[in-house]
Protein backbone atom coordinates (compact mmCIF):
# COMPACT_ATOMS: atom_id res chain seq x y z
CA UNK A 1 0.00 0.00 0.00
CA UNK A 2 2.45 2.60 1.01
CA UNK A 3 4.63 2.00 -2.15
CA UNK A 4 2.36 2.06 -4.28
CA UNK A 5 1.55 5.41 -3.07
CA UNK A 6 5.27 6.43 -3.21
CA UNK A 7 5.26 4.93 -6.51
CA UNK A 8 2.34 6.96 -7.76
CA UNK A 9 3.81 10.42 -5.98
CA UNK A 10 7.46 9.79 -7.65
CA UNK A 11 5.97 9.21 -10.87
CA UNK A 12 3.55 12.70 -10.88
CA UNK A 13 6.77 14.48 -9.82
CA UNK A 14 8.87 12.60 -12.46
CA UNK A 15 5.58 13.57 -15.09
CA UNK A 16 5.60 17.21 -13.51
CA UNK A 17 9.50 17.61 -14.28
CA UNK A 18 9.16 16.03 -18.03
CA UNK A 19 6.66 18.76 -18.37
CA UNK A 20 9.14 21.30 -16.60
CA UNK A 21 11.55 20.43 -19.11
CA UNK A 22 9.75 20.11 -22.43
CA UNK A 23 9.05 23.49 -21.61
CA UNK A 24 12.11 24.87 -21.02
CA UNK A 25 13.10 22.92 -24.40
CA UNK A 26 10.33 25.24 -26.05
CA UNK A 27 10.84 28.41 -24.59
CA UNK A 28 14.72 28.38 -25.30
CA UNK A 29 13.69 27.48 -29.23
CA UNK A 30 10.85 30.18 -28.83
CA UNK A 31 13.15 32.58 -27.50
CA UNK A 32 16.41 32.23 -30.02
CA UNK A 33 15.36 34.40 -32.66
CA UNK A 34 14.47 36.93 -30.41
CA UNK A 35 17.14 37.17 -28.51
CA UNK A 36 19.97 36.51 -31.09
CA UNK A 37 18.61 39.25 -32.67
CA UNK A 38 18.75 41.41 -29.48
CA UNK A 39 22.19 40.05 -29.17
CA UNK A 40 23.15 40.94 -32.64
CA UNK A 41 21.17 44.35 -33.19
CA UNK A 42 21.35 45.81 -29.69
CA UNK A 43 23.92 44.43 -27.45
CA UNK A 44 27.04 44.16 -29.98
CA UNK A 45 26.22 47.83 -31.44
CA UNK A 46 26.25 49.19 -27.53
CA UNK A 47 29.37 47.40 -26.68
CA UNK A 48 30.66 48.19 -29.86
CA UNK A 49 30.06 52.17 -29.34
CA UNK A 50 31.57 52.00 -25.69
CA UNK A 51 34.60 49.82 -26.94
CA UNK A 52 35.01 52.57 -30.00
CA UNK A 53 34.38 55.36 -27.43
CA UNK A 54 37.58 54.14 -25.03
CA UNK A 55 39.82 54.39 -28.19
CA UNK A 56 41.66 57.14 -29.75
CA UNK A 57 42.11 57.47 -33.69
CA UNK A 58 42.79 60.29 -36.31
CA UNK A 59 40.27 60.97 -38.71
CA UNK A 60 41.07 58.36 -41.89
CA UNK A 61 42.25 56.37 -39.84
CA UNK A 62 46.10 54.98 -41.28
CA UNK A 63 46.89 54.96 -37.85
CA UNK A 64 45.55 51.70 -35.63
CA UNK A 65 43.67 53.24 -32.57
CA UNK A 66 44.88 53.55 -29.33
CA UNK A 67 43.58 52.90 -26.07
CA UNK A 68 42.31 56.15 -24.16
CA UNK A 69 40.53 55.36 -21.40
CA UNK A 70 37.98 57.96 -20.85
CA UNK A 71 40.02 61.04 -22.92
CA UNK A 72 36.68 61.29 -25.57
CA UNK A 73 34.45 61.98 -23.06
CA UNK A 74 36.32 64.33 -20.92
CA UNK A 75 37.65 66.39 -24.15
CA UNK A 76 33.87 65.80 -24.96
CA UNK A 77 32.81 67.58 -22.32
CA UNK A 78 35.66 70.19 -21.74
CA UNK A 79 34.51 71.88 -25.49
CA UNK A 80 32.04 74.40 -24.83
CA UNK A 81 30.00 73.67 -28.46
CA UNK A 82 29.41 70.15 -27.31
CA UNK A 83 28.38 71.14 -23.89
CA UNK A 84 25.83 73.87 -25.28
CA UNK A 85 24.55 70.83 -27.31
CA UNK A 86 23.68 69.00 -24.17
CA UNK A 87 22.35 71.68 -23.14
CA UNK A 88 20.14 72.22 -26.06
CA UNK A 89 18.82 69.25 -26.32
CA UNK A 90 17.47 69.00 -22.74
CA UNK A 91 16.43 72.67 -22.75
CA UNK A 92 14.33 71.28 -26.11
CA UNK A 93 13.26 68.21 -24.55
CA UNK A 94 11.60 70.62 -21.23
CA UNK A 95 9.85 72.45 -23.69
CA UNK A 96 8.43 70.17 -26.53
CA UNK A 97 7.05 67.41 -24.46
CA UNK A 98 5.25 69.52 -21.63
CA UNK A 99 4.04 71.42 -24.63
CA UNK A 100 3.09 68.98 -26.73
CA UNK A 101 0.96 66.76 -23.95
CA UNK A 102 -0.33 70.12 -22.67
CA UNK A 103 -2.07 70.83 -26.02
CA UNK A 104 -2.55 67.19 -26.90
CA UNK A 105 -4.77 67.02 -23.38
CA UNK A 106 -6.74 70.22 -23.70
CA UNK A 107 -7.68 69.11 -27.64
CA UNK A 108 -8.56 65.51 -26.29
CA UNK A 109 -10.54 67.02 -23.70
CA UNK A 110 -12.04 69.17 -26.55
CA UNK A 111 -13.10 66.26 -28.57
CA UNK A 112 -14.31 64.11 -26.21
CA UNK A 113 -17.80 66.72 -25.80
CA UNK A 114 -20.74 66.85 -27.12
CA UNK A 115 -19.51 68.31 -29.92
CA UNK A 116 -21.54 67.87 -33.81
CA UNK A 117 -19.60 66.19 -36.27
CA UNK A 118 -16.51 65.69 -33.80
CA UNK A 119 -15.10 62.61 -35.41
CA UNK A 120 -14.58 65.02 -38.20
CA UNK A 121 -12.63 67.32 -36.38
CA UNK A 122 -10.44 65.08 -34.66
CA UNK A 123 -9.99 63.00 -37.75
CA UNK A 124 -8.37 66.21 -39.37
CA UNK A 125 -5.91 66.73 -36.06
CA UNK A 126 -4.97 63.36 -37.05
CA UNK A 127 -3.97 63.91 -40.63
CA UNK A 128 -0.50 65.01 -40.07
CA UNK A 129 0.46 62.06 -38.42
CA UNK A 130 -0.03 60.01 -41.39
CA UNK A 131 2.26 62.34 -43.69
CA UNK A 132 6.33 60.55 -43.19
CA UNK A 133 8.24 63.38 -41.39
CA UNK A 134 10.11 63.50 -44.39
CA UNK A 135 7.65 65.13 -46.23
CA UNK A 136 6.23 66.97 -43.23
CA UNK A 137 9.41 68.71 -43.28
CA UNK A 138 9.33 69.63 -47.14
CA UNK A 139 6.03 71.15 -46.47
CA UNK A 140 6.62 73.26 -43.44
CA UNK A 141 10.78 74.15 -44.64
CA UNK A 142 7.81 75.25 -48.07
CA UNK A 143 5.43 76.88 -45.59
CA UNK A 144 8.47 78.59 -43.48
CA UNK A 145 10.26 79.69 -46.64
CA UNK A 146 11.05 84.04 -45.77
CA UNK A 147 8.80 84.03 -49.12
CA UNK A 148 6.57 81.77 -48.12
CA UNK A 149 2.96 81.22 -47.18
CA UNK A 150 2.88 81.58 -43.39
CA UNK A 151 5.04 85.25 -43.96
CA UNK A 152 1.98 86.19 -46.65
CA UNK A 153 -0.21 85.49 -43.95
CA UNK A 154 1.87 87.43 -41.51
CA UNK A 155 2.22 90.66 -43.84
CA UNK A 156 -1.29 89.97 -44.84
CA UNK A 157 -2.40 90.49 -40.73
CA UNK A 158 -0.03 93.51 -40.76
CA UNK A 159 2.51 91.53 -38.81
CA UNK A 160 6.19 91.72 -40.26
CA UNK A 161 7.82 89.00 -42.18
CA UNK A 162 9.77 86.39 -40.39
CA UNK A 163 13.11 84.68 -41.05
CA UNK A 164 12.44 81.43 -39.43
CA UNK A 165 15.01 78.71 -40.22
CA UNK A 166 16.89 81.71 -41.54
CA UNK A 167 17.71 82.73 -37.88
CA UNK A 168 19.29 81.15 -34.77
CA UNK A 169 16.46 82.90 -32.74
CA UNK A 170 13.79 81.22 -34.61
CA UNK A 171 15.17 78.00 -36.15
CA UNK A 172 14.49 75.63 -33.08
CA UNK A 173 10.91 77.59 -32.26
CA UNK A 174 10.13 76.31 -35.64
CA UNK A 175 11.22 72.85 -35.41
CA UNK A 176 9.15 72.84 -32.01
CA UNK A 177 6.13 73.80 -34.58
CA UNK A 178 7.29 70.97 -37.15
CA UNK A 179 7.20 68.32 -34.27
CA UNK A 180 4.28 69.14 -32.95
CA UNK A 181 1.97 69.62 -35.71
CA UNK A 182 2.84 65.75 -35.48
CA UNK A 183 2.63 65.30 -31.99
CA UNK A 184 -0.47 66.59 -31.03
CA UNK A 185 -2.83 64.23 -32.71
CA UNK A 186 -1.03 61.85 -32.27
CA UNK A 187 -1.12 61.81 -28.28
CA UNK A 188 -4.39 62.96 -28.61
CA UNK A 189 -5.37 59.46 -29.30
CA UNK A 190 -3.81 58.03 -26.50
CA UNK A 191 -5.24 60.48 -24.13
CA UNK A 192 -9.15 60.56 -25.66
CA UNK A 193 -8.44 56.83 -24.95
CA UNK A 194 -7.60 57.30 -21.20
CA UNK A 195 -10.48 60.14 -20.47
CA UNK A 196 -13.23 57.59 -22.13
CA UNK A 197 -12.31 54.71 -19.67
CA UNK A 198 -12.94 57.30 -16.62
CA UNK A 199 -16.35 56.29 -15.37
CA UNK A 200 -19.10 58.44 -16.23
CA UNK A 201 -20.78 58.32 -12.95
CA UNK A 202 -17.51 60.29 -11.63
CA UNK A 203 -18.54 63.31 -13.63
CA UNK A 204 -22.36 63.15 -12.58
CA UNK A 205 -21.16 63.01 -8.97
CA UNK A 206 -18.96 65.81 -9.76
CA UNK A 207 -22.35 67.88 -11.16
CA UNK A 208 -24.25 66.77 -8.40
CA UNK A 209 -21.51 68.82 -6.18
CA UNK A 210 -22.10 71.48 -8.31
CA UNK A 211 -18.45 71.51 -9.50
CA UNK A 212 -17.43 73.74 -12.41
CA UNK A 213 -16.09 72.52 -15.62
CA UNK A 214 -12.24 73.87 -14.22
CA UNK A 215 -12.67 72.38 -10.47
CA UNK A 216 -14.49 69.56 -12.41
CA UNK A 217 -11.35 69.51 -14.69
CA UNK A 218 -8.73 69.65 -11.68
CA UNK A 219 -10.06 67.68 -9.76
CA UNK A 220 -12.08 64.22 -11.50
CA UNK A 221 -10.23 64.03 -14.75
CA UNK A 222 -6.40 64.66 -13.90
CA UNK A 223 -6.09 62.36 -11.15
CA UNK A 224 -7.57 59.64 -12.62
CA UNK A 225 -5.70 60.67 -15.81
CA UNK A 226 -2.31 60.77 -14.28
CA UNK A 227 -0.72 57.33 -15.72
CA UNK A 228 -1.61 57.50 -19.11
CA UNK A 229 -0.45 61.32 -19.43
CA UNK A 230 2.85 60.06 -17.54
CA UNK A 231 3.17 57.36 -20.15
CA UNK A 232 2.63 59.51 -22.97
CA UNK A 233 5.20 62.16 -21.83
CA UNK A 234 7.88 59.60 -21.68
CA UNK A 235 6.69 58.19 -24.67
CA UNK A 236 6.67 61.54 -26.40
CA UNK A 237 10.20 62.03 -24.97
CA UNK A 238 11.84 58.84 -26.07
CA UNK A 239 10.89 59.91 -29.48
CA UNK A 240 11.65 63.35 -29.11
CA UNK A 241 14.95 62.97 -27.88
CA UNK A 242 16.34 60.83 -31.21
CA UNK A 243 14.71 63.79 -33.60
CA UNK A 244 16.84 63.39 -36.59
CA UNK A 245 14.92 64.19 -39.92
CA UNK A 246 13.66 68.11 -39.62
CA UNK A 247 17.24 68.98 -38.24
CA UNK A 248 19.06 66.92 -41.00
CA UNK A 249 17.19 67.88 -44.22
CA UNK A 250 15.92 71.90 -42.92
CA UNK A 251 19.03 73.40 -40.72
CA UNK A 252 21.93 70.99 -40.64
CA UNK A 253 22.06 71.73 -37.24
CA UNK A 254 22.00 75.78 -38.27
CA UNK A 255 21.86 78.91 -38.02
CA UNK A 256 25.06 79.11 -35.80
CA UNK A 257 24.46 75.81 -34.29
CA UNK A 258 21.10 77.02 -32.73
CA UNK A 259 19.16 73.63 -33.73
CA UNK A 260 22.50 71.27 -33.48
CA UNK A 261 20.89 68.15 -31.18
CA UNK A 262 22.77 65.38 -29.51
CA UNK A 263 21.48 62.64 -32.21
CA UNK A 264 22.19 64.81 -35.21
CA UNK A 265 25.85 65.93 -33.37
CA UNK A 266 26.77 62.17 -33.32
CA UNK A 267 25.95 61.32 -37.04
CA UNK A 268 27.83 64.45 -37.90
CA UNK A 269 30.62 63.39 -35.66
CA UNK A 270 31.19 60.44 -37.08
CA UNK A 271 30.28 60.34 -41.06
CA UNK A 272 30.37 64.92 -41.72
CA UNK A 273 33.50 64.89 -39.56
CA UNK A 274 34.70 61.21 -39.40
CA UNK A 275 35.70 60.87 -36.15
CA UNK A 276 34.34 57.34 -35.18
CA UNK A 277 35.54 57.64 -31.68
CA UNK A 278 34.34 60.81 -30.44
CA UNK A 279 31.16 60.04 -31.92
CA UNK A 280 30.81 56.67 -30.30
CA UNK A 281 30.63 58.61 -27.22
CA UNK A 282 28.31 60.55 -28.18
CA UNK A 283 26.36 57.30 -29.01
CA UNK A 284 27.26 55.87 -25.61
CA UNK A 285 26.21 59.37 -23.83
CA UNK A 286 22.77 59.57 -25.95
CA UNK A 287 21.95 55.68 -25.35
CA UNK A 288 22.61 56.25 -21.46
CA UNK A 289 20.26 58.66 -20.99
CA UNK A 290 17.39 57.47 -23.43
CA UNK A 291 18.15 54.09 -21.44
CA UNK A 292 16.60 56.23 -18.30
CA UNK A 293 12.98 57.19 -19.75
CA UNK A 294 12.78 53.67 -21.28
CA UNK A 295 12.82 52.13 -17.94
CA UNK A 296 10.33 54.82 -16.73
CA UNK A 297 7.94 53.76 -19.93
CA UNK A 298 8.45 50.24 -19.11
CA UNK A 299 7.74 50.90 -15.63
CA UNK A 300 4.17 52.51 -16.78
CA UNK A 301 3.31 50.68 -19.48
CA UNK A 302 3.46 47.28 -16.65
CA UNK A 303 1.58 48.84 -14.25
CA UNK A 304 -0.96 50.49 -16.64
CA UNK A 305 -1.62 47.08 -17.46
CA UNK A 306 -1.65 45.05 -14.46
CA UNK A 307 -3.89 47.52 -12.82
CA UNK A 308 -6.50 46.35 -15.06
CA UNK B 1 -18.36 77.90 -28.65
CA UNK B 2 -16.53 74.74 -28.43
CA UNK B 3 -17.75 73.58 -31.49
CA UNK B 4 -15.96 76.73 -32.90
CA UNK B 5 -12.65 75.90 -31.48
CA UNK B 6 -13.07 72.72 -32.67
CA UNK B 7 -13.29 73.60 -36.34
CA UNK B 8 -10.63 75.92 -36.05
CA UNK B 9 -8.44 73.81 -35.04
CA UNK B 10 -9.26 70.93 -37.59
CA UNK B 11 -8.83 73.26 -40.11
CA UNK B 12 -5.42 75.13 -38.90
CA UNK B 13 -4.27 71.08 -38.36
CA UNK B 14 -5.27 69.86 -42.08
CA UNK B 15 -4.83 73.28 -43.70
CA UNK B 16 -0.61 72.26 -44.76
CA UNK B 17 -1.43 69.29 -45.67
CA UNK B 18 -4.03 70.43 -47.91
CA UNK B 19 -1.68 72.26 -49.13
CA UNK B 20 0.40 69.43 -50.55
CA UNK B 21 -2.38 67.62 -51.51
CA UNK B 22 -3.40 70.29 -53.65
CA UNK B 23 -0.01 71.55 -54.83
CA UNK B 24 0.77 67.99 -55.69
CA UNK B 25 -1.71 68.70 -58.87
CA UNK B 26 -0.56 72.24 -59.93
CA UNK B 27 2.16 73.64 -62.04
CA UNK B 28 5.43 74.29 -59.86
CA UNK B 29 5.70 77.68 -61.28
CA UNK B 30 2.43 78.06 -59.86
CA UNK B 31 2.79 77.03 -56.35
CA UNK B 32 5.99 79.14 -56.04
CA UNK B 33 4.18 82.48 -57.93
CA UNK B 34 0.86 82.07 -55.31
CA UNK B 35 3.00 81.74 -52.09
CA UNK B 36 3.05 85.33 -51.34
CA UNK B 37 1.32 87.81 -51.15
CA UNK B 38 -1.88 85.75 -49.67
CA UNK B 39 -5.05 85.27 -51.80
CA UNK B 40 -7.51 82.51 -52.37
CA UNK B 41 -4.58 81.18 -54.84
CA UNK B 42 -2.46 80.46 -52.42
CA UNK B 43 -4.40 77.19 -51.67
CA UNK B 44 -6.68 77.03 -54.68
CA UNK B 45 -5.13 75.62 -58.17
CA UNK B 46 -6.18 77.71 -61.25
CA UNK B 47 -4.96 74.55 -62.95
CA UNK B 48 -5.10 71.18 -62.23
CA UNK B 49 -2.38 68.55 -64.15
CA UNK B 50 -0.63 64.85 -63.62
CA UNK B 51 2.44 66.13 -64.47
CA UNK B 52 4.07 66.53 -61.10
CA UNK B 53 3.06 62.45 -60.51
CA UNK B 54 4.12 62.01 -63.65
CA UNK B 55 7.75 63.27 -63.61
CA UNK B 56 8.03 61.78 -60.02
CA UNK B 57 6.83 58.12 -60.70
CA UNK B 58 8.56 57.59 -64.54
CA UNK B 59 11.11 59.83 -64.89
CA UNK B 60 12.74 59.71 -61.35
CA UNK B 61 14.28 56.92 -59.44
CA UNK B 62 11.31 57.12 -57.37
CA UNK B 63 8.90 54.09 -58.13
CA UNK B 64 11.91 51.89 -57.35
CA UNK B 65 12.63 53.35 -54.09
CA UNK B 66 8.93 53.03 -53.63
CA UNK B 67 8.85 49.38 -54.34
CA UNK B 68 11.83 48.60 -52.48
CA UNK B 69 10.36 50.12 -49.43
CA UNK B 70 6.94 48.24 -50.06
CA UNK B 71 9.36 44.79 -50.12
CA UNK B 72 11.46 45.53 -47.21
CA UNK B 73 8.57 46.55 -44.90
CA UNK B 74 6.32 43.06 -46.31
CA UNK B 75 9.11 41.06 -45.38
CA UNK B 76 9.90 42.64 -42.22
CA UNK B 77 6.53 42.22 -40.90
CA UNK B 78 6.67 38.65 -41.28
CA UNK B 79 10.18 37.83 -39.98
CA UNK B 80 9.17 40.61 -37.57
CA UNK B 81 5.81 39.30 -36.42
CA UNK B 82 7.08 35.41 -36.07
CA UNK B 83 9.84 36.26 -34.12
CA UNK B 84 7.63 38.48 -31.95
CA UNK B 85 4.87 35.83 -31.46
CA UNK B 86 7.12 32.89 -30.75
CA UNK B 87 8.75 35.12 -27.61
CA UNK B 88 5.66 36.23 -26.66
CA UNK B 89 4.19 32.95 -26.47
CA UNK B 90 7.33 31.43 -24.64
CA UNK B 91 7.35 34.58 -22.07
CA UNK B 92 3.13 34.18 -21.20
CA UNK B 93 2.58 30.40 -21.71
CA UNK B 94 5.53 28.84 -20.49
CA UNK B 95 7.01 28.35 -16.80
CA UNK B 96 10.68 28.89 -16.99
CA UNK B 97 13.39 30.55 -14.07
CA UNK B 98 13.61 34.28 -15.00
CA UNK B 99 11.12 34.42 -17.15
CA UNK B 100 10.05 37.96 -16.08
CA UNK B 101 13.77 38.89 -16.78
CA UNK B 102 13.86 37.55 -20.15
CA UNK B 103 10.91 39.44 -21.02
CA UNK B 104 11.96 42.44 -19.58
CA UNK B 105 15.51 42.97 -21.02
CA UNK B 106 13.68 41.76 -24.22
CA UNK B 107 10.91 44.34 -24.35
CA UNK B 108 13.21 47.33 -23.07
CA UNK B 109 16.17 46.87 -25.35
CA UNK B 110 13.79 46.82 -27.96
CA UNK B 111 12.05 50.11 -26.91
CA UNK B 112 15.11 51.94 -26.83
CA UNK B 113 14.81 54.19 -30.43
CA UNK B 114 16.48 52.39 -32.81
CA UNK B 115 18.08 55.34 -34.02
CA UNK B 116 20.21 56.03 -30.82
CA UNK B 117 22.48 52.49 -31.65
CA UNK B 118 22.34 53.03 -35.81
CA UNK B 119 25.46 54.98 -35.82
CA UNK B 120 27.44 51.52 -34.05
CA UNK B 121 25.23 49.22 -35.78
CA UNK B 122 25.49 50.65 -39.45
CA UNK B 123 29.52 50.48 -38.59
CA UNK B 124 28.98 46.69 -37.40
CA UNK B 125 26.55 45.86 -40.94
CA UNK B 126 29.14 47.49 -42.81
CA UNK B 127 31.58 45.43 -41.55
CA UNK B 128 29.77 42.32 -42.27
CA UNK B 129 29.50 43.11 -45.78
CA UNK B 130 25.96 44.12 -44.65
CA UNK B 131 25.91 47.28 -46.21
CA UNK B 132 23.76 47.63 -49.51
CA UNK B 133 21.74 44.77 -49.01
CA UNK B 134 18.13 44.18 -48.65
CA UNK B 135 19.29 41.79 -45.38
CA UNK B 136 21.09 44.75 -43.96
CA UNK B 137 18.17 47.23 -44.39
CA UNK B 138 15.34 44.34 -42.77
CA UNK B 139 17.03 43.24 -39.83
CA UNK B 140 16.56 46.30 -37.74
CA UNK B 141 13.22 46.48 -38.29
CA UNK B 142 12.07 43.40 -37.48
CA UNK B 143 12.11 44.10 -33.51
CA UNK B 144 10.03 46.16 -31.98
CA UNK B 145 9.47 45.96 -28.33
CA UNK B 146 5.53 47.17 -27.66
CA UNK B 147 4.53 44.55 -30.20
CA UNK B 148 6.60 41.88 -28.39
CA UNK B 149 4.66 43.48 -25.35
CA UNK B 150 1.24 43.91 -26.92
CA UNK B 151 1.18 39.99 -28.11
CA UNK B 152 2.24 38.73 -24.79
CA UNK B 153 -0.56 41.11 -23.41
CA UNK B 154 -2.84 39.51 -25.21
CA UNK B 155 -1.77 35.87 -25.13
CA UNK B 156 -2.10 35.97 -20.96
CA UNK B 157 -5.74 37.14 -21.74
CA UNK B 158 -6.35 33.83 -23.77
CA UNK B 159 -7.10 30.68 -20.98
CA UNK B 160 -4.97 28.18 -20.17
CA UNK B 161 -7.55 25.59 -20.56
CA UNK B 162 -7.62 26.25 -24.10
CA UNK B 163 -3.93 25.02 -24.61
CA UNK B 164 -4.57 22.17 -22.16
CA UNK B 165 -7.16 21.10 -24.11
CA UNK B 166 -5.23 20.92 -27.53
CA UNK B 167 -2.37 19.27 -25.75
CA UNK B 168 -5.00 16.52 -24.94
CA UNK B 169 -5.46 16.28 -28.36
CA UNK B 170 -1.55 15.77 -29.02
CA UNK B 171 -1.03 19.44 -30.95
CA UNK B 172 2.84 20.93 -30.12
CA UNK B 173 3.51 23.60 -29.39
CA UNK B 174 4.22 25.53 -32.42
CA UNK B 175 0.68 24.50 -33.51
CA UNK B 176 -0.53 25.19 -30.41
CA UNK B 177 0.74 28.93 -31.03
CA UNK B 178 0.18 28.94 -34.64
CA UNK B 179 -3.75 27.75 -35.30
CA UNK B 180 -4.79 28.49 -31.69
CA UNK B 181 -3.23 31.44 -30.49
CA UNK B 182 -2.15 33.71 -33.64
CA UNK B 183 -6.37 32.67 -34.04
CA UNK B 184 -7.34 33.94 -31.40
CA UNK B 185 -4.97 37.39 -31.46
CA UNK B 186 -6.42 39.36 -34.68
CA UNK B 187 -6.57 42.62 -33.06
CA UNK B 188 -3.01 42.43 -31.09
CA UNK B 189 -1.65 41.11 -34.71
CA UNK B 190 -2.58 44.08 -36.62
CA UNK B 191 -1.07 46.29 -34.10
CA UNK B 192 2.12 44.55 -33.98
CA UNK B 193 2.63 44.46 -37.59
CA UNK B 194 1.12 48.18 -38.20
CA UNK B 195 4.41 48.84 -35.42
CA UNK B 196 6.69 47.05 -37.35
CA UNK B 197 5.56 48.26 -41.11
CA UNK B 198 5.67 52.21 -40.02
CA UNK B 199 8.59 51.86 -38.50
CA UNK B 200 9.95 50.53 -41.44
CA UNK B 201 7.89 52.91 -44.05
CA UNK B 202 8.89 55.68 -42.36
CA UNK B 203 12.96 54.83 -41.42
CA UNK B 204 15.23 57.59 -42.77
CA UNK B 205 17.98 57.60 -40.59
CA UNK B 206 18.75 53.90 -40.85
CA UNK B 207 18.58 53.60 -45.07
CA UNK B 208 20.84 56.45 -44.99
CA UNK B 209 23.72 55.07 -43.04
CA UNK B 210 23.23 51.58 -44.62
CA UNK B 211 22.55 52.35 -48.33
CA UNK B 212 24.94 54.14 -50.90
CA UNK B 213 23.71 52.60 -53.87
CA UNK B 214 20.42 54.35 -55.54
CA UNK B 215 19.24 51.54 -56.61
CA UNK B 216 18.65 50.02 -52.95
CA UNK B 217 17.39 53.47 -51.83
CA UNK B 218 14.18 53.80 -49.71
CA UNK B 219 11.24 56.46 -50.31
CA UNK B 220 11.36 58.70 -47.65
CA UNK B 221 15.76 58.73 -48.62
CA UNK B 222 14.70 59.33 -52.06
CA UNK B 223 11.89 61.96 -51.34
CA UNK B 224 14.56 63.79 -48.98
CA UNK B 225 16.86 63.58 -51.95
CA UNK B 226 15.10 65.30 -54.25
CA UNK B 227 14.05 67.89 -52.02
CA UNK B 228 17.94 68.48 -51.60
CA UNK B 229 19.06 68.58 -55.42
CA UNK B 230 16.39 71.00 -56.87
CA UNK B 231 15.24 72.73 -53.83
CA UNK B 232 11.94 74.48 -55.66
CA UNK B 233 10.84 71.68 -57.43
CA UNK B 234 7.97 71.89 -54.73
CA UNK B 235 5.19 70.57 -56.96
CA UNK B 236 7.65 66.52 -57.21
CA UNK B 237 7.83 66.82 -53.59
CA UNK B 238 4.76 67.35 -52.47
CA UNK B 239 3.79 64.38 -54.68
CA UNK B 240 6.15 62.62 -53.08
CA UNK B 241 4.69 63.50 -49.77
CA UNK B 242 1.31 62.62 -50.99
CA UNK B 243 1.90 59.01 -52.36
CA UNK B 244 4.32 58.26 -49.25
CA UNK B 245 1.54 59.42 -46.77
CA UNK B 246 -1.44 57.35 -48.55
CA UNK B 247 0.41 53.96 -48.15
CA UNK B 248 0.34 54.08 -44.34
CA UNK B 249 -3.65 54.61 -44.75
CA UNK B 250 -4.20 52.56 -47.20
CA UNK B 251 -2.27 49.45 -44.82
CA UNK B 252 -3.85 50.44 -41.98
CA UNK B 253 -7.02 49.80 -44.12
CA UNK B 254 -5.92 46.23 -45.47
CA UNK B 255 -4.44 45.25 -42.37
CA UNK B 256 -7.72 45.47 -40.72
CA UNK B 257 -9.18 43.43 -43.52
CA UNK B 258 -6.78 40.75 -42.70
CA UNK B 259 -6.47 40.78 -39.27
CA UNK B 260 -9.25 42.33 -37.71
CA UNK B 261 -9.86 45.88 -36.05
CA UNK B 262 -7.65 47.79 -34.12
CA UNK B 263 -7.68 48.91 -30.57
CA UNK B 264 -5.17 51.77 -29.72
CA UNK B 265 -5.43 51.56 -25.78
CA UNK B 266 -3.72 54.03 -23.31
CA UNK B 267 -0.54 52.00 -23.29
CA UNK B 268 -0.53 50.47 -26.75
CA UNK B 269 1.05 52.24 -29.96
Amino acid sequence: MSTATSAGRSSATRRRSTIRRRELFWAAIFLLPALTSLVVLRIVPTIGAVVDSLYKAFPGGIIPATFAGLHNYRSLFDDPNFVDTIARTLIFNLIINPLQICLALLVAVLFVQRIPLVGIWRTMLFIPVTIPIVGSCIAWGAALDPQGPVNALITALGGEPQPFFTSPNQALACIIVLASWIGIGYWMLFLIAGLQSIPGELYDAAKVDQAGPVRTFFSVTLPLLRRPLLFVLVADTVANFVLFVPVQLLTQGGPQGSTTLLMFEAWRTTYGYGSRNLGAAQVVILTAIMLVFVLLQFRLLREDKDNR
Amino acid sequence: MLTTIAIVLGVAFVLPAVWILLGSFRPNLEILTTMSPLSWHTIIPSELTLENYRRLLVDSGFTRALFNSFFVCLVSVVMGLLMSSLAAYAVAVFTFPARNVVFAVIVISFMIPFEAIAIPLAQQFTDWGLGNTYVGLILPGIGNGLAIFNLRQHFLSIPASYREAAMLDGASEPRILFSLYLRLSGPALTNSALLIFLGQWTAYLWPLLIVSDNDLQLAPVALAGTFGEHAADYGQNFAGAVVLSLVPAFSVFVLQRFFGRLSIGSGEK
